[in-house]
């Protein structure tokens, strides 16, 4: 574990102090990698597009994951064939996923399927180029993620949702509650564990993630998708400057130190139950 | 009551459609040939319904290299994962040693910290030891996401097995290894079956260490190869379709037929998001 994970990290941190670029001896330079990304424009938009993604996918996957959980707890028959059939998503490769998206928000007709469809039907008259504006491809990859991801969110609400005792919403329905307070003061505070679980840790995987934006925009059009891993390749592999590159994808590792501890705690504490 | 069930129904039909379209996207259009892609034609089905794209990704192009390079990688790295997953788990369900919690929680560090941040300095690490470039630095890295998440899921499957077991086979005279091999792993076969699952498809869908670390390419893997097949020549849309569904294929027919026993192993082991 140590040698896996221990080593290359201390390396990391020792990269981040140094100027090394691809062929040169690294010299030790200090904070200057950081004090140079703090004053950077690039580096500002890349935070931003970074929280912009995480939070917006995050939001979306739980508000589906619990609308998805709620329809399959409802369904009376062949239950176990439309979870494994909704999961489906969630095994697949990421970056197929990603190449698919690609292709359904393309702008050619023949290959986009939004373009196919909407011109089929006459609702539009010429194609639409859904990723060539910022927001638009903000969306497209907000959207590629949200599908890989919500499937595993409504499978864990609806296990979360199985353990909740169904006398609660007996004696909740004899008290006269309704079906919107019995899903807020008995399905919700009963989800609690397995929702902080799955926004903690999908929170600190999409942060990072990569895939997904790589292999969709690369970062583009011009800065507009560009996040911390992406641009911490970009810098280190295209620029060559991988004392740079490293510094980039340090500046996330505070907010870990901070969240990393809340969710193994949460994690501990399910095995120990 | 007849209300709920068409709600019901309805959000069923809704979900199954929205996970449902996009595969159905790429399938079809990987029958379909050129013209009825780059011209719009039969949008829905392909009509006529063709092969070529099929035959041209075998014969025209590396990518039977890639896709065996994907299976020794994944195969191999699911081999080593179990084998130490299978150690590890069984060292910290059951033996009562000092820095056992310590290790616990390192496991549970480890399997959060993001590769974002670790594949520069393992790129200088395995460049270091002459590994780059060739499949034994997927083989040295891999293990950095699959060993820590094995052990953790089999540590669940371990606990939950009654000791006495055991402890009968060791008052027989049988050595630890014994105990485990022939006593719990028997036992614990679903909660191995789930392990190897998920550590074959977390490799096969990998990435970013891919691209990293490998430029050669007759040694890259399918995620990567399929990214190369885009930039390398923009018109051959059809065989990129048909190569993502080969490679899905795999990984879907493998989890049909034990999506009860993932289900569980997501419950045991709250998995990435």
């Amino acid at each position: 574990m140590v040698a896996l994970i221990g080593y290359p990290f201390s390396r990391a941190i020792w990269l981040s102090f140094t100027d090394k670029l691809v062929g040169y001896p690294e010299r030790f330079v200090g904070l200057r990698n950081y004090i140079y990304l703090a004053q950077e424009d690039t580096f500002r938009t890349v935070v931003r597009n970074s929280l912009v993604f995480t939070v917006a996918s995050v939001a979306l996957k739980v508000l589906t994951g619990l609308a998805m959980a709620l329809v399959l707890h409802a369904t009376w028959r062949w239950r176990s064939f439309f979870r494994g059939l909704l999961l489906l998503p969630w095994v697949t490769s990421t970056v197929i996923i990603a190449l698919t998206w690609r292709w359904m928000f393309d702008a050619f007709p023949g290959r986009g399927f939004f373009n196919s469809v909407l011109l089929d039907a006459g609702l539009l008259t010429r194609p639409i180029a859904f990723m060539a504006t910022p927001e638009g491809a903000m969306a497209a990859v907000v959207v590629a993620n949200w599908w890989r991801g919500f499937p595993f969110f409504g499978v864990s609400y609806l296990a979360g949702m199985q353990s909740i005792p169904g006398e609660l919403y007996e004696a909740a329905a004899v008290d006269g509650a309704g079906a919107w307070r019995r899903f807020w003061h008995i399905t919700l505070p009963g989800l609690q564990h397995v929702m902080v679980v799955t926004i903690l840790l999908t929170f600190i995987f999409t942060l990072n993630d990569f895939n997904i934006i790589y292999v969709m925009t690369r970062g583009g059009p011009g800065t507009a998708t560009q996040v911390f891993a992406t641009y911490s390749y970009e810098v280190a592999f295209n620029q060559l400057r991988w004392g740079r590159g490293v510094t980039i994808s340090i500046y996330v590792v505070p907010l870990l130190i901070a969240l990393i501890p809340l969710v193994s705690r949460h994690l501990l504490r399910e095995r120990a139950a | 009551m007849r209300t709920g069930r068409l709600a019901t129904v309805l959000g069923l039909g809704a979900f199954v459609l929205v996970v449902l379209v996009p595969f159905w996207w790429i399938a079809s259009m990987s029958f379909k040939t050129y013209e009825q892609i780059q011209f719009a034609q039969s949008i829905y089905v392909p009509r006529p319904f063709t092969w070529e794209n099929y035959t041209g990704l075998w014969l025209g192009t590396r990518f039977p290299l890639w896709l065996r390079n994907s299976a020794i990688i994944a195969g191999a790295n699911t081999l080593a994962s179990l084998l130490f997953g299978c150690l590890g788990a069984y060292a910290l369900a059951r033996l009562r040693f000092p820095g056992r919690a310590l290790i616990a929680r390192g496991l549970v560090v480890s399997y959060l910290v993001p590769p974002a941040l670790l594949f520069i300095p393992l790129y200088r690490v395995l460049a270091e030891l002459g590994a780059t470039n060739s499949l034994a630095a997927l083989f040295l890295s891999y293990p950095t996401f699959t060993v820590p998440f094995c052990t953790w899921l089999l540590i669940g499957f371990f606990k939950a097995l009654p000791i006495e077991l055991e402890e009968a086979a060791l008052v027989d005279g049988a050595t630890r290894l014994q105990a485990l091999w022939r006593v719990l792993l028997p036992l614990a076969a679903p909660g191995i079956v789930a392990a190897a699952i998920f550590a074959f498809t977390l490799s096969w869908n990998e990435f970013l260490y891919a691209l990293v670390f490998i430029q050669d390419e007759r040694t890259l893997t399918v995620p990567v190869g399929l990214n190369l097949l885009i930039y390398g020549d923009v018109f051959h849309w059809g065989e990129l379709m048909a190569a993502s569904v080969i490679t899905t294929v795999p990984v879907v027919t493998l989890y049909m037929f034990i999506h009860r026993w993932m289900v569980e192993g997501l419950a045991a082991g709250s998995v990435k998001g």
